[in-house]
């Protein structure tokens, strides 16, 4: 049996219809117009998974440099359904590790995840993720309504503390 | 040499630099000398020199000119069939074929056995079908070159397309026999296979089956010695042997529809149910081959095993990865919702679906193309052109782009909508430039006569 293709793609006009279908498929959340138009832009940090040239996966990350520090947030990282379990989602987030580890000059990585999704809390606890806030009535309209912090740590920064307890308007993550 | 007017030989060592210079392609300096014989008042009016200068000047893409010069040269000199031969090469590369073959005759008439006339009058005539008058110029060139291949080749192709089979055929032999000795190049590989192929349009499949094995052993192109022996016993009914002809194909290229079909007709299987139990078999036999299972889905179409069939090669070519699933069967629920109101009728949804599986890939020009269709159908003809304008040449109108592409799909679909919408000039527009490119194609065929000619490819040239 022939190995199946997978590899990643970038973000064009030409295809971000795909992603915005892609999104509204696989997660419970929609984003907004500015989200896709910074996508575009995005470069590295956008991109389409491709199993057998047919998209079923995409990662969009952003760089937040809030709270005195510079850290890389994965706004979304998602894959169809039937496409799990066979090494896209690593893909995509050894994608995002190897572009941190290039840059050299991230303190961390992070992301939101709801509370009740063992499946990706494992995931990503398999690459050094941990827990470090949960946030309540993180979501406006979905159930349950709070998220986990899932956070990477990149370069130690004794300095200034990651997190200060004030909870980011949900608008910065592009949610509606 | 004209014998009506004859030059003094300086003047007529320049008109040989004039022809010199055509036939290079120099132009510039053939006027030049031209201008040297006709500015003495004593040749002004010399006719060959006049038609001359004009067919010059058609060839720098002064047409009117030429004409004027052609036809007072040839007014002045109406003996001369190197005037009429000069007026029936403009006429030729103004694609006025009919007047340049009357040029031709007129020439030959003053000069009956030149042969660069007979020549150019034989593709004329080849071009616009002329078939009898196709023969007696090839008899004739045969008459004075019978030593050359040409000869021969064109004087029995002439008889082929007249269907005179026999003569055709005897023409050929005695052509092999006395003219090709020792060869087993590829021309006379081809040519074997020429005179095979015309032993088989006379009907005689017994006897061009024989002749296909007697020269089997000088005969390169393998393929199709196997490929019509198998035809040829199909036609003689003598289904054995056809069968293992096309066994041994398919185990060549299991993926030749055509094979399978003619396997089919020689095991003369008749019954769905036996087709589809004949692919099955070559499935197993071929496993890597898609044809096999292509073929045994629409064999099953009626059948309640469709449905499993249909489902093992969508899981089997989607796990693959092969990307022509989507075209073959239309299976992506985009297509399949295209399909559904297209099949019932509706040919609004049908274009609103394809126009947003356009828009998931803006880059792929397959699903462009089938939208801009479907928008043909619905009616809507300038959308269409913006569709397509996403991959027509910059800078220039998507319709004027298509056209000089020649494509036809588009045109057509477009002459149609302007009908429906009883556009009638518009629509009678597309359908003129659809007929343009029809007539364009013919003319593109001139050239390939003696190309073909001399590169012995005659069994593509008669399909012509």
């Amino acid at each position: 049996m022939t190995r199946a293709k997978i590899e990643l793609g970038d973000v064009t006009p030409h295809n971000i219809k795909q992603l915005k279908k892609l999104n509204t498929v696989v997660f419970p959340v929609s984003y907004n117009d500015k989200f896709y138009k910074d996508v575009l832009e995005a470069g590295e940090l956008a991109k389409l998974a491709y199993y057998n040239d047919i998209v079923v996966g995409a990662v969009c990350c952003r760089i937040d440099t809030s709270e005195n520090s510079r850290r890389l947030y994965i706004m979304t990282l998602g894959c169809l359904y039937p496409y799990r379990r066979l090494g896209i989602g690593t893909l995509m987030v050894e994608h995002v590790l190897k572009y941190v580890e290039q840059d050299g000059n991230f303190d961390s990585i992070f992301l939101h995840v709801q509370v009740n999704n063992e499946g990706a809390i494992d995931f990503y606890k398999k690459f050094g993720f941990e827990i470090v806030e949960t946030k309540e009535h993180y979501y406006k309209r979905i159930e349950p309504a709070d998220a986990h912090v899932l956070q990477k740590t990149i370069r130690q920064t004794p300095s200034v503390p990651l997190l200060n307890g004030t909870v980011p308007h949900a608008k910065t993550n592009g949610h509606d | 040499m004209p014998p009506s007017n004859p030059l003094p030989p300086k003047e007529n060592a320049l008109f040989k630099r004039i022809l010199r210079c055509y036939e290079h392609k120099q132009y510039k300096n053939g006027l030049k000398f031209a201008k040297q014989i006709l500015s003495n008042p004593k040749f002004a009016e010399h006719g060959e020199t006049l038609a001359m200068k004009g067919l010059t000047l058609n060839c720098l893409g002064r047409k009117e000119e030429a004409y004027e010069y052609v036809r007072r040269g040839l007014r002045n000199d109406l003996k001369s069939p190197v005037c009429w031969h000069v007026y029936g090469l403009l006429q030729r590369s103004d694609k006025k074929y009919d007047e340049a073959i009357k040029c031709y005759r007129n020439a030959l008439k003053w000069e009956k056995e030149n042969i660069q006339i007979l020549r150019d009058l034989s593709l004329l005539q080849i071009q616009m079908r002329d078939l009898e008058g196709y023969k007696d110029t090839r008899y004739q060139l045969f008459m004075l070159r019978p030593t050359q291949r040409a000869s021969w080749i064109g004087f029995a192709m002439s008889y082929h397309l007249l269907g005179d089979y026999e003569m055709a055929i005897s023409i050929l032999d005695a052509f092999r026999t006395n003219q090709m000795k020792g060869t087993d190049d590829y021309e006379h590989s081809e040519l074997l296979l020429y005179q095979n192929m015309v032993l088989a349009e006379s009907g005689q499949y017994e006897r061009a089956l024989q002749h296909l094995q007697k020269f089997s052993s000088q005969i390169l192109d393998k393929l199709s010695i196997k490929e019509t022996s198998g035809e040829y016993y199909l036609k003689l009914k003598r289904f054995k042997e056809a069968e293992s002809v096309y066994e041994d194909l398919l185990k060549r290229n299991p993926e030749n529809v055509m094979y399978y079909e003619k396997l089919i007709e020689a095991k003369q299987l008749v019954d769905p149910d036996e087709k589809v139990a004949f692919f099955e078999v070559y499935k197993k036999e071929f496993p890597r081959a898609i044809a096999p299972r292509r073929l045994q889905l629409t064999e099953a179409l009626a059948q309640p095993v469709f449905e499993k069939l249909v489902d093992e090669y969508l899981r089997h070519g989607l796990h693959k990865g092969i990307p022509p699933l989507f075209v073959d069967l239309s299976s992506s629920s985009y297509r399949c919702m295209i399909l559904t109101p297209q099949h019932a009728g509706d040919p609004v949804s049908a274009y609103q679906w394809l126009e947003e599986a356009q828009a998931m890939d803006t880059a792929d020009r397959y699903v462009n193309s089938k939208c801009a269709r479907y928008m043909l159908r619905a009616g809507h003809v300038k959308r269409a052109e913006d569709m397509c304008a996403k991959f027509t040449r910059e800078g220039v109108p998507a319709t004027e782009n298509l056209n000089e592409m020649q494509c036809m799909w588009f045109q057509t679909e477009a002459a149609a909508a302007y009908k429906r919408l009883q556009q009638w000039g518009e629509a009678l527009k597309k359908a003129h430039e659809v007929d343009r490119h029809f007539s364009e194609i013919m003319e593109d065929q001139f050239d390939f006569h003696s190309y073909c000619m001399r590169k012995m490819t005659l069994r593509s040239e008669s399909d012509k």
